[in-house]
């Protein structure tokens, strides 16, 4: 809201400059945007909220300044004279859209002389960024400007019938409006029409037909309150947003409507001559009449943490017009017609906040001690970023709504369609993501592009898996890793992972073919029957849609069954203070037995002395082993917690495995 | 020098493909180059090849000839990159050349074994022996003064890279970490959320500006216009984290004390100050005596622990749905006053709207946008940065 200072004092004595004034008004709800000279005068770019239409108008502001500075407001009176032909012989006014149009009024004026505007009037319209038209139109726009309330005058002689009706638009109704563009109506859109046709879209833009020319000389004025949001619809709908639908979405004083009607045709009689007709005629219940608020003072001290005088609560709410009676802890209090955002108790206490400062608020008073220990949420993902960072893989935010490329590449958790939104979000991007790794290999490309090769990212963010239609979906926590295309390496941080957060549990993983990754190298994690994640080295398709030039791994966790895992506390487990002894194994078995066969069974066989076994390699020769053979290299710990073991103990173990190996797995120990 | 070089040989083996270089990462590939730039690397055919029996001369004369040349090749290594790539090439597990000699005693003839391993093991004693010589020679520092060129101070260390969380993950975790000194728990909440909990409950009628389809991200649903969207029981990604308070009051009791952190959405085309998805952190507290000159202090606290030096808070009336009154809270930082964000008292109709008495009960809420913040202490001008995951803008913080 743009205020000449000029025009400002026209309704309020301000003794103070225009930079400790904005500086008030900034500190009781209006915010300075910024002031700058116009001529001699000066224009305060004021913020003014949505609740506060009643100061998107001088005379509101001005009203803010009164109580503010403790001065008399005041306002002209706005009573044309009138002739004794009644308007209603001229106009009749139907209205058959209360839902969009509460109240439509008209006055008529005939006679008047259009020209242009004295000069006094298109200075201070350029003032608040208004061009000047016409005398006539001008006083229109200086009436919205003084008090909020738009008006719109229309050529008199163009309104067929002699009748104004208010009407939904009909679909698709062609209108032609006064900037001269046609536009489609749609049927929640606000129509004023004489006998024949549209006259108005109502609230919005007036129309070419009917607008005000050199040769009018009777006029109708139109005075009338719409419904905010079917304003703000037929705006935006047809971008055509206005100062004066501006104004209407935000609910200009409703019983308002008569002062600016007055006004309008006051000013008009003394700047373009003509007569006003007697009365006004309009259609639509009357606005509801505030209703009184109880006001217990007791209620300022409970929620601002500070006492307020009664003396001046009340001073501060009749200021700003409110009707006050009672007494010094409870007050009965009627707000004024424009202030149609103040209606419980709480709203009063913040009008007299607001105009008794809120710096009179203290910053240091004792606040209450209390405990908020860290979820284990943030302690699972504390650690999983502390070794991830020690693995040198950097962290990335990518969208969560991805493209339908991304999307159809699949999801490791969910097979149903993945949800999507109507707005993009960003170019093409409408699906909520069912995984990470597409958006990781997509900021890998990036990279690439950028120079940085073989980037290594994780993210940590909500996937969203669609469940049965009509519910919000599963939102999984989860962790996503793409790392440089090596199984072994994704595997083991994937693990140390899972062992930061919690403790030496058992891994049970198993091979899980999926369409994001190559053939035989995905894999399913899982912890006591619950899947924790998978891994792959990325696909060959994967990798072409990404145009990404290395090959790459992924890697996905559930973050809430990581959470579930967590071991908040690690137990010290005593150590030996004897020396190990390690025996290297190598075994030629078949292709089909597993590590995990292999290695259970040393774990069953090698004895309590077994400490530790540490698997070394794989490795094939066809020529020496035969087809479908393979050696696994390993290195089983002896050691013991009481005593230096011996030699001869150690090798009996390791008879004792390698029996169990060849016996149970055919296992060939090599020499 | 990575450990996946070590074994690398035996993962070509292992995987015998074709293409060996896409299997490398950047760091494997040199030392795959290495190997391959040695005169008599692994790669070539033994001269064991075949069934061919060998007698235990040559193969004495063969180890006596490796343990010599692998000793002289550990002592000349001038850095750990050529002493590492010395030892894959004579001790590797796999195709070292060790590893070779160790097969062919298998051609030895039977008595010849035993004297074999025994010169065996010895041999790679002696190797293993110098190898750590070479290894311990370059880890003090390189060398005596008298047996090689003099160490150059001003080379650099190696690189050790060590990987960054994110800016907005560090600013969160910052305010976390204030928030819950000052006894405030972290709650998290969905983000496809329901009209109930986005708008209605927050005090938000269905007229009112925010809820247009146009300016958040209402799901698809078969058959409804975008303008039925906004309505009823239409589902949106959240634009607010408020949301989550609103769950956690229907499900907890007072006292709440809480902040919720998260995701938030709403479509803005991307610019410098503006990204359709971006973080909030929305703080409440619910109690029987909880007042404005409470969130003031609390303000303060907060932002004097955020910025390390007392600093002093102001109020500017604003207006939000579901606080009543509502303010804009600035705080007195480098001689200005920085905007901190919107706070109020919860609006009675919230209270009542999760079943909490608004006659016993009364709170504050407050809520700041990440990212402002994160771009404010680090200095990123434009906040598509944040999201573009250049490691170059990464790795800064």
């Amino acid at each position: 809201m743009l205020v000449s200072w000029e025009w400002l004092s026209d309704y309020v004595k301000i003794e103070e400059t225009p930079d400790a004034m904005a500086l008030k008004f900034a500190m009781s709800g209006l915010n300075h945007e910024g002031t700058v000279e116009f001529g001699t005068d000066f224009v305060i770019d004021l913020e003014v909220t949505s609740n506060r239409g009643d100061c998107l108008g001088h005379i509101g502001v001005a009203r803010e300044a009164a109580v503010l500075l403790e001065t008399p407001l005041q306002v002209p009176e706005a009573q044309p004279v009138e002739n004794s032909s009644p308007a209603s012989d001229s106009i009749a006014v139907e209205n058959k859209f209360v839902d969009g149009c509460p109240e439509y009024t008209a006055r008529i004026i005939r006679g008047v002389k259009v020209g242009p505007s004295p000069e006094w009037l298109v200075r201070r319209l350029k003032a608040v960024d208004i061009e000047s038209v016409s005398n006539v139109v001008d006083i229109t726009n200086y009436v919205m400007m003084e008090c909020g309330q738009p008006l719109h005058a229309f050529d008199l002689a163009k309104i067929r019938g002699n009748k104004i009706i208010v009407r939904p638009a009909s679909e698709e109704e062609e209108f032609l409006a006064i900037n001269h563009k046609a536009y489609e109506l749609d049927t929640q859109m606000v129509v004023i029409a004489d006998a024949e046709g549209a006259v108005a879209l109502g609230g919005v833009m007036g129309g070419a037909d009917s607008e005000i020319s050199e040769t009018t000389t009777d006029l109708l004025i139109e005075a009338a309150r719409f419904t905010p949001l079917a304003i703000r619809r037929a705006a935006r709908k047809l971008k055509l947003q206005s100062p004066a639908s501006y104004r209407f979405e935000r609910m200009p004083d409703p019983a308002g409507l008569d002062w600016a009607s007055r006004r309008c045709c006051e000013l008009i009689l003394e700047l373009c001559g003509g007569e006003l007709e007697q009365g006004m005629v309009s259609d639509g219940p009357v606005a509801i009449e505030p209703k009184p608020i109880t006001f217990r003072i007791a209620q300022i001290k409970r929620v601002l943490g500070i006492e307020i005088p009664t003396e001046t609560a009340k001073r501060i709410l009749s200021d700003l017009g409110c009707q006050v009676a009672g007494d010094e802890s409870e007050l009965q209090v009627v707000p004024p017609s424009w202030r149609t955002d103040v209606t419980r108790e709480c709203d009063l206490i913040e009008e007299v906040a607001r105009m008794y400062g809120y710096e009179q608020i203290p910053e240091d008073v004792a606040v209450p001690i209390g405990v908020a220990p860290p979820r284990p949420k943030d302690i699972a993902l504390d650690r999983a970023r502390l070794a991830l960072s020690a693995f040198g893989i950097d962290e990335a935010m990518t969208p969560s709504v991805v493209s339908e490329a991304f999307e159809n590449l699949g999801s490791f958790w969910n097979t149903n369609e993945p949800l999507t939104v109507d707005t993009q979000l960003l170019r093409g991007a409408k699906s909520l993501r069912r995984g990470l790794v597409a958006s990781l290999l997509d900021a890998r490309h990036f990279n690439q592009t950028q120079g940085n090769r073989n980037a290594e990212l994780f993210e940590v963010a909500a996937i969203f898996l669609p469940g049965q239609e009509g519910e919000l979906p599963k939102e999984q926590s989860t962790l996503g890793i793409v790392s440089a295309g090596d199984l072994q390496r994704v595997k083991g941080i994937v693990e140390s992972i899972v062992s930061e957060v919690a403790g030496n549990i058992e891994l049970n993983w198993e091979a899980a073919p999926h369409a994001l990754f190559d053939d035989e190298t995905g894999q399913e994690l899982s912890v006591n029957g619950k899947v924790l994640g998978y891994i792959g080295i990325v696909s060959n398709a994967a990798q072409s849609h990404f145009s990404l030039d290395n090959q790459a791994a992924g890697a996905e966790l559930s973050v809430d069954v990581l959470t579930e895992l967590l071991q908040p506390v690690r137990r010290a487990t005593q150590v030996s203070a004897f020396p190990a002894i390690e025996r290297d194994l190598n075994f030629v078995v078949d292709e089909q037995v597993r590590w995990s066969n292999l290695s259970n069974l040393c774990r069953e066989k090698a004895g309590e002395n077994l400490d530790d076994i540490e698997y070394c390699e794989t490795y094939r020769d066809a020529k020496k082993d035969g087809k479908g053979k393979k050696r696994i290299l390993m290195t089983l710990v002896f050691r013991s917690m009481e005593r230096t073991l011996t030699g001869d103990e150690v090798e009996q173990a390791v008879q004792a495995v390698v029996a169990a190996c060849e016996n149970e797995l055919q296992a060939k120990l090599l020499s | 020098m990575p450990l996946s070089s070590v074994a690398l040989p035996c993962y070509v083996k292992d995987k015998a493909d074709d293409s060996l270089a896409q299997n490398f990462g950047p760091c494997s590939l040199d030392i795959f180059v290495a190997i391959l730039a040695l005169p008599d690397a692994g790669f070539c055919v033994p001269f064991w090849y075949g069934n061919q029996k060998m007698d235990l001369q040559s193969f004495l004369t063969a180890l006596e000839e490796l343990s010599e040349q692998a000793s002289k090749d550990f002592e000349s290594a001038q850095d750990a990159e050529s002493l590492e790539a010395a030892r894959v090439q004579y001790t590797g597990a796999r195709s070292g050349k060790l590893k070779e000699l160790q097969k062919a005693m298998g051609a030895l003839p039977k008595e010849a074994k035993r004297d074999g391993g025994m010169s065996f093991n010895a041999a790679k004693n002696r190797i293993q022996q110098a190898f750590e010589d070479a290894s311990g020679r370059l880890s003090s520092g390189g060398g005596s003064a008298s047996s090689g060129p003099g160490i150059d101070p001003t080379l650099p260390g190696s690189p050790q890279h060590i990987g960054r969380t994110h800016p907005i993950t560090q600013t969160i975790e910052h305010l976390k970490a204030i928030m819950s000194r000052l006894g405030f728990s972290v709650v998290e909440g969905p983000e496809v959320e329901d009209t109930w909990h986005n708008f209605i409950a927050l005090n938000i009628p269905e007229d009112h500006p925010a809820r247009d389809p146009l300016d958040n991200f209402y799901l698809s649903v078969a058959g409804a216009t975008v303008v039925d969207a906004s309505a009823g029981e239409a589902r949106l990604l959240r634009s607010q984290t408020s949301t989550v308070q609103i769950r956690v009051m229907e499900n907890t009791k007072p006292p709440v004390r809480i902040i919720s952190l998260g995701r938030v959405y709403r479509p803005d085309d991307p610019d410098p100050t503006h990204f359709p998805m971006f973080h909030q952190m929305e703080g409440l507290w619910i109690d029987k005596e909880v007042n404005m000159a409470q969130l003031k202090s609390v303000l303060r606290l907060f932002a004097t622990s955020y910025l390390g030096s007392d600093v002093s808070i102001r109020f500017r009336p604003s207006f939000f749905p579901f606080t009543e009154p509502s303010v804009e809270a600035d705080f007195w930082w480098n001689d200005s006053w920085v905007e901190f964000g919107g706070a109020g008292m919860v609006d009675p109709n919230v209270l009542e709207s999760v079943g909490y008495d608004p006659e016993e009960y009364v709170g504050f809420a407050f809520g700041l946008g990440v990212e402002r913040l994160c771009m404010g202490r680090h200095g990123v001008e434009d906040i598509r940065f944040l999201f573009r995951n250049d490691l170059r803008f990464l790795r800064q913080f």
